[in-house]
């Protein structure tokens, strides 16, 4: 009995302890260098003035719920990635996501909804999710399903191969070759189309790409260069070759039909890209890998399908 | 309709690849199984201990996790082969484990009698399994074998998270290409469901057949 009353003192004491140590994290978290850096920001980003928020929209109905809901991902580095010591989404989508989320709202209020490529169209068509920002390539196909606003960036397949590998310099030279890309990512069809000899293996996620290349899989990984730019950077094994050979327009996804809420989306962009927060976004996110200023945004509505 | 209808030839090599994998990993997996039911039986301890370790082992691990680290753990060590070949033995080993437990129920359903009858007329333990016990065990978990070759197809679907373009991954990339989820998918689980239907036709057939008349 002795024994069992001490351990229920110390399981007591303990408790306390953990809850004092869990409460001092707490503090600290909040204190987090980068986490104000990036919030400045989002506190540039303009807010829709009343007149705007038309009654009876669909801006209205995410005003009135207090958040917005976003489809994307949390495993996509520097594009919407989930940091795991803040819990903080980060990157170039979910920043976009949390500057939409302040103009409709005042306040960059987010919940990501884990979504996947073959579930995009269907998550937007019920109504799970209010946007998608998930590096949604406009196509006119996708274009019957659901809208597209903007485009809001404009990025390009790249090819990586295992450092001083020789005989890749362009896509035709994977004809006959096994060639690595992203499960459900635009490169599968580019490949098939320059280069249809070519086998193509896919991977679920990105280091999975990178591992497979490193072990051989394939000769060559075909990714988006902002990826493809920041896996370089991070294993000194692989090297980036040649410069992007496609243009993908990047669209914000939005139910299809809802012409009030795509111009709205539509006026967000080109304010934010006047005012300059879309090239700082950019700078915080895509900029940290790649060199040079911000590029130009691409033409609103410029791409068929948009 | 058309999103289905306009790319029918990556489908249809789709589902050989998942016929290929279902057949040769279910193939793989009776032979694993019979022989760890059959140590898992065995009277020498060290023989049972390697069988139920082996079951514990298999049956406790997700199927996705052990084909993760298969396809990009065993290359660190040397040890790399294609993906589907590696997909397939992965997927044997896993259910050879579930085929393995089937046949030992089949077994323990066998009465006592018939193995002590079996000792008593001389035969040795490789004998009295091979002549007596399991064709009595086989007959009656049929049904079991079979449901396991139907999870072992739906199972099949884990290989296109490494790279397989089986009917899952077809799917998927026609998919990326039509954007219309629901009919695509649909589609690629009707001809899952076909083969399902398929394999409760035939193992029903067997099982009336082969029943054990007691």
């Amino acid at each position: 009995m002795v024994s069992m009353r001490r351990v229920a003192a110390v399981a007591a004491v303990s408790m306390v302890g953990l809850s004092a140590a869990c409460s001092g994290t707490d503090s600290t978290s909040s204190a987090v260098p980068g986490a104000p850096k990036d919030n400045s920001v989002i506190a540039q980003a303009p807010v829709a003035s009343a007149a705007e928020i038309l009654p009876g929209s669909t801006m209205e109905k995410i005003k009135q719920r207090g958040e917005l809901i976003v489809g994307g991902s949390l495993d996509a580095p520097l594009l919407s990635q989930q940091n795991p010591t803040t819990g903080e989404v980060e990157g170039f989508d979910a920043d976009m996501g949390k500057a939409l989320a302040k103009y409709i709202i005042g306040q960059p209020k987010v919940k990501i909804v884990n979504a996947a490529s073959e579930t995009r169209e269907a998550l937007l068509s019920n109504g799970t999710v209010d946007v998608v920002f998930q590096t949604y390539t406009i196509t006119p196909e996708r274009a019957e399903q659901v809208a597209f606003a903007g485009p809001y960036y404009s990025s390009g397949l790249t090819i990586a191969v295992k450092k001083g590998a020789a005989g890749i310099a362009k896509p035709e030279d994977l004809n006959g070759k096994t060639v690595i890309a992203g499960a459900n990512t635009p490169a599968i069809a580019a490949i098939k189309q320059l280069a249809p000899q070519a086998t193509i293996v896919t991977f679920g996620s990105d280091p999975e790409c990178v591992q497979a290349l490193k072990q051989d899989r394939g000769v060559a990984y075909v990714q988006d260069e902002t990826l493809l730019v920041a896996d370089a950077q991070k294993d000194p094994t692989i090297q980036v070759v040649g410069s992007p050979f496609t243009t993908d327009p990047y669209g914000i996804g939005l139910k299809h039909g809802d012409d009030q809420f795509k111009k709205f989306v539509n006026d967000w962009l080109t304010k934010i890209q006047g005012q300059g927060v879309w090239q700082q976004i950019w700078k915080g996110s895509l900029g940290t890998v790649v060199q040079g200023e911000a590029p130009t945004p691409p033409q609103i509505g410029s791409v068929p399908g948009s | 309709m058309s999103a289905l209808l306009d790319h029918l030839p990556e489908f249809w090599q789709g589902l050989i690849v998942t016929l290929q994998l279902t057949a040769a990993s279910f193939a793989g997996a009776a032979v694993m199984g019979l022989v760890i039911a059959a140590l898992r039986v065995s009277p020498v301890p060290v023989l049972r201990g390697i069988g139920t370790a082996y079951v514990e082992t298999l049956q406790n691990l997700p199927l996705l996790v052990l084909l993760v680290l298969a396809v990009f753990g065993l290359p660190e060590i040397g040890l790399q082969a294609g993906l589907q070949v590696t997909a397939t033995v992965v997927i044997a080993l896993y259910e050879g484990a579930y085929i393995a437990e089937a046949l030992r129920s089949g077994v323990n359903a066998v009465s006592s009698g018939q193995g002590e009858a079996a000792r008593a007329l001389g035969l040795t333990f490789g004998q009295s399994l091979r002549h007596v016990v399991l064709p009595q065990a086989l007959r009656t978990v049929i049904q079991p074998i079979g449901n396991i070759f139907i999870a072992l197809t739906m199972n099949t679907s884990l290989a296109a998270a490494v790279g397989v373009v089986e009917l899952t991954a077809a799917a998927n990339r026609v998919n990326l290409l039509e954007a219309q989820p629901i009919p695509i998918f649909v589609g690629a689980g009707l001809a899952y469901a076909v083969i399902a239907a398929c394999a409760g036709l035939v193992t029903g057939r067997l099982e009336r057949r082969l029943a054990v008349v007691r």
